[in-house]
């Protein structure tokens, strides 16, 4: 299906959003799902790049739904350089997105670097399900740390970077143990080695909390059938990450 | 204007394969077909091959298995698949339902394993046929060491035959001086149909990390930067065969279909193209019916290998 640009613009640091006009298809999406967009009209570059759904809002065009990235290589420069008006291919909603449970209040989310894009869209949901939310974010500096005045003002925001640019001098990780006690369910999206430091948190802590993680791994399809997304849970067998996850229970990880 | 597309094969053989068109979808690029079979109409296509399986379930190689390049990818999967059980027991029956012929495309570590993998898919319903994969670039043992050689080729050959019914194409690999032998020696040896070609050894590097892109360094490129590699082949294959020919390699759209069929093959198979448009296959098909009411081509067979004939 194809989507229009609506609005771009770079947001903070190297971090770029994207806003689309949302299809009838997309209406569906939940936090945490993602949608294949394809660059460019011909064969290079050549494969989809995945996105989570980072915002979704109601404007005079109709429903729109927003992309937050990083630019990092030729998919996301040719996505960051589209205007309004121009056309951009997608696919979606994919995979499997946040579960959050029911009847349950306190809510920690947890994201590393460009891992807040799918956590922000989730906030805003469940701030408006009456929910309380904490969002920890992490980052090398202050410039990766997603803008606390374009959250809603419910959330409690806390910050780590690595360089003490802003909030405590360290990783995501330590705000992470600090208020694992609080929460009654968390949910997380970063780096692979953050989801393994949060594992051992929540090993040593000795607390049953259910910890979602939004994985990422190399994708060429999004649809289940190249294998290349392919996580190795910790009990054995394989499993992909763009039709069983992304959303993986983290005890099921590691 | 009616165009017939459709194409037997094992001609007179106890189980003919009929496919209504010639455009199959590549091994390894659509699963086993049963997520897509839920959102599109995997019946109209010519026939589906099923992710490469082994005797046994395989978890695959480490991370990085692919990467993007210039117009194509490069991949490792090494073989993650259900294993030979699950195929029978879990996918047949689900491809019984439909009326798109399904092969299994097979890869043994030993010549006695390709002979056991087709006596557990013969007579097994759901599956039409096979595809013999003696050419993956990805894995230890087997695969492509049996590719590269005309004796061991028709060896791996005469031990499906001597152990399935079924109808079935050999999958030949690029990796080699001349693919003529190859092609000679599986056909002699009793194979219905050949399956050019698999993916061309390759590398990329990570000058960041300062490290192959793929774990296992190297993998197998595909996609349009190898099409016309992938025709040469064909144009060489259609030189010797006495079965079909089917081709893969890049094959994106009608034109690179058309080419193929005029390169000798008798259907195309579409692989890394379906990554980045699901109805990549779908589009093919029309292109080509579009192409052929075009030019008033009523039979494909009629431009099959026109680019072959000298005037
Ligand atoms: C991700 C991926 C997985 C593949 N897996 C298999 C496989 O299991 N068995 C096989 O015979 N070929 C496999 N292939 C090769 C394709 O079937 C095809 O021969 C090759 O990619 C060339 O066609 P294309 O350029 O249209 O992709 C695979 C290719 C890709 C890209
Ligand atoms: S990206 Fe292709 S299977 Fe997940």
């Amino acid at each position: 299906m194809t989507t229009e640009v609506t609005e771009s613009a770079r947001l903070y640091g190297n971090t770029h959003i994207v806003w689309l006009t949302m299809p009838p298809e997309l209406h569906s999406a939940t936090p945490g799902q993602f949608v294949m967009t394809y660059a460019g009209e011909n064969s290079d570059p050549l494969l989809g790049r995945a996105f989570s759904i980072a915002r979704v809002r109601t404007s005079d065009a109709g429903r729109e739904f927003a992309l937050l990235f990083d630019i990092v290589g030729r998919g996301t420069e040719w996505l960051s350089r589209r205007a309004p008006g121009d056309a951009v291919r997608v696919v979606g909603p994919l995979g499997r997105g946040f579960e959050p449970r029911e009847r349950v209040q306190r809510m920690l989310l947890v994201g590393g670097g460009i891992g807040v894009a799918p956590l922000v869209w989730l906030a805003d949901r469940l701030i408006e399900d009456g929910r309380e939310v904490t969002l920890a974010l992490g980052g090398r500096t202050a410039a990766q740390i997603f803008p606390a005045h374009l959250l809603p003002s419910d959330v409690e925001i806390v910050v780590a970077t690595e360089d003490g640019s802003l909030g405590t001098r360290g990783l995501v990780t330590a705000p992470f143990e600090e208020l694992l006690p609080w929460c009654d369910q968390a949910f997380a999206c970063g780096p692979n080695p953050m989801f393994e430091a949060m594992h051992g948190v929540v090993r040593h802590s000795g607390l049953r909390k259910p910890v979602q993680a939004l994985v990422e791994e190399q994708m060429a399809c999004g649809m289940g059938i190249c294998y290349s997304c392919a996580v190795f849970p910790r009990r054995g067998g394989v499993r992909l990450v763009c039709t069983d996850g992304p959303m993986f229970d983290l005890r099921d990880l590691y | 204007m009616a165009v017939d597309l459709s194409l037997t094969i094992g001609q007179g053989s106890k189980q003919e394969l009929i496919l209504r068109n010639p455009v199959m979808v590549a091994s390894g690029t659509f699963s086993n077909g049963l997520e897509f079979a839920k959102r599109f109409d995997v019946d109209a296509l010519g026939a589906l091959v099923s992710k490469g399986t082994t005797l046994h379930p395989r978890r695959g190689n480490p991370q990085p298995r692919t990467g993007e390049t210039a117009s194509g990818m490069i991949n490792s999967i090494g073989f993650q698949n259900i294993g030979v059980g699950a195929v029978v027991s879990e996918a047949a029956p689900v491809w019984s339902r439909w009326q798109v012929p399904v092969l299994v495309n097979i890869m043994g570590e030993t010549i006695a394993e390709y002979g056991q993998l087709a006596e557990r898919l013969d007579g097994v319903r759901g599956i039409a046929g096979l595809e013999v994969n003696i050419s993956c670039p990805n894995v230890a043992a087997g695969g492509m060491e049996y590719g590269q050689d005309p004796e061991q080729a028709a060896a791996v050959v005469r031990e499906v035959r001597r152990h399935t019914s079924l109808p079935f194409t050999v999958k030949v690999t690029p990796s080699v001086s001349d693919i003529r032998p190859i092609v000679v020696a599986v056909q002699e040896a009793g194979a219905d149909a050949i399956t050019v070609m698999n993916t061309i050894p390759a590398m990329a590097i990570d000058i960041k990390r300062r490290k192959p892109v793929l774990a296992t360094t190297f993998g197998g490129l595909s996609g349009p930067a190898i099409k016309p590699v992938a025709l040469r082949m064909v144009f060489l294959t259609a030189s010797v065969s006495t079965v079909p020919v089917l081709a893969a390699g890049g094959v994106s759209n009608g034109t690179d279909a058309i080419e193929f069929f005029m390169a000798g093959a008798s259907a195309v198979q579409v692989g890394t193209a379906t990554f980045r448009d699901p109805e990549a296959a779908w589009k093919v098909l029309a292109g080509i019916t579009e192409w052929c009411e075009q030019e008033g081509v009523t039979s494909l067979s009629d431009i099959v290998g026109a680019a072959r004939r000298k005037d």
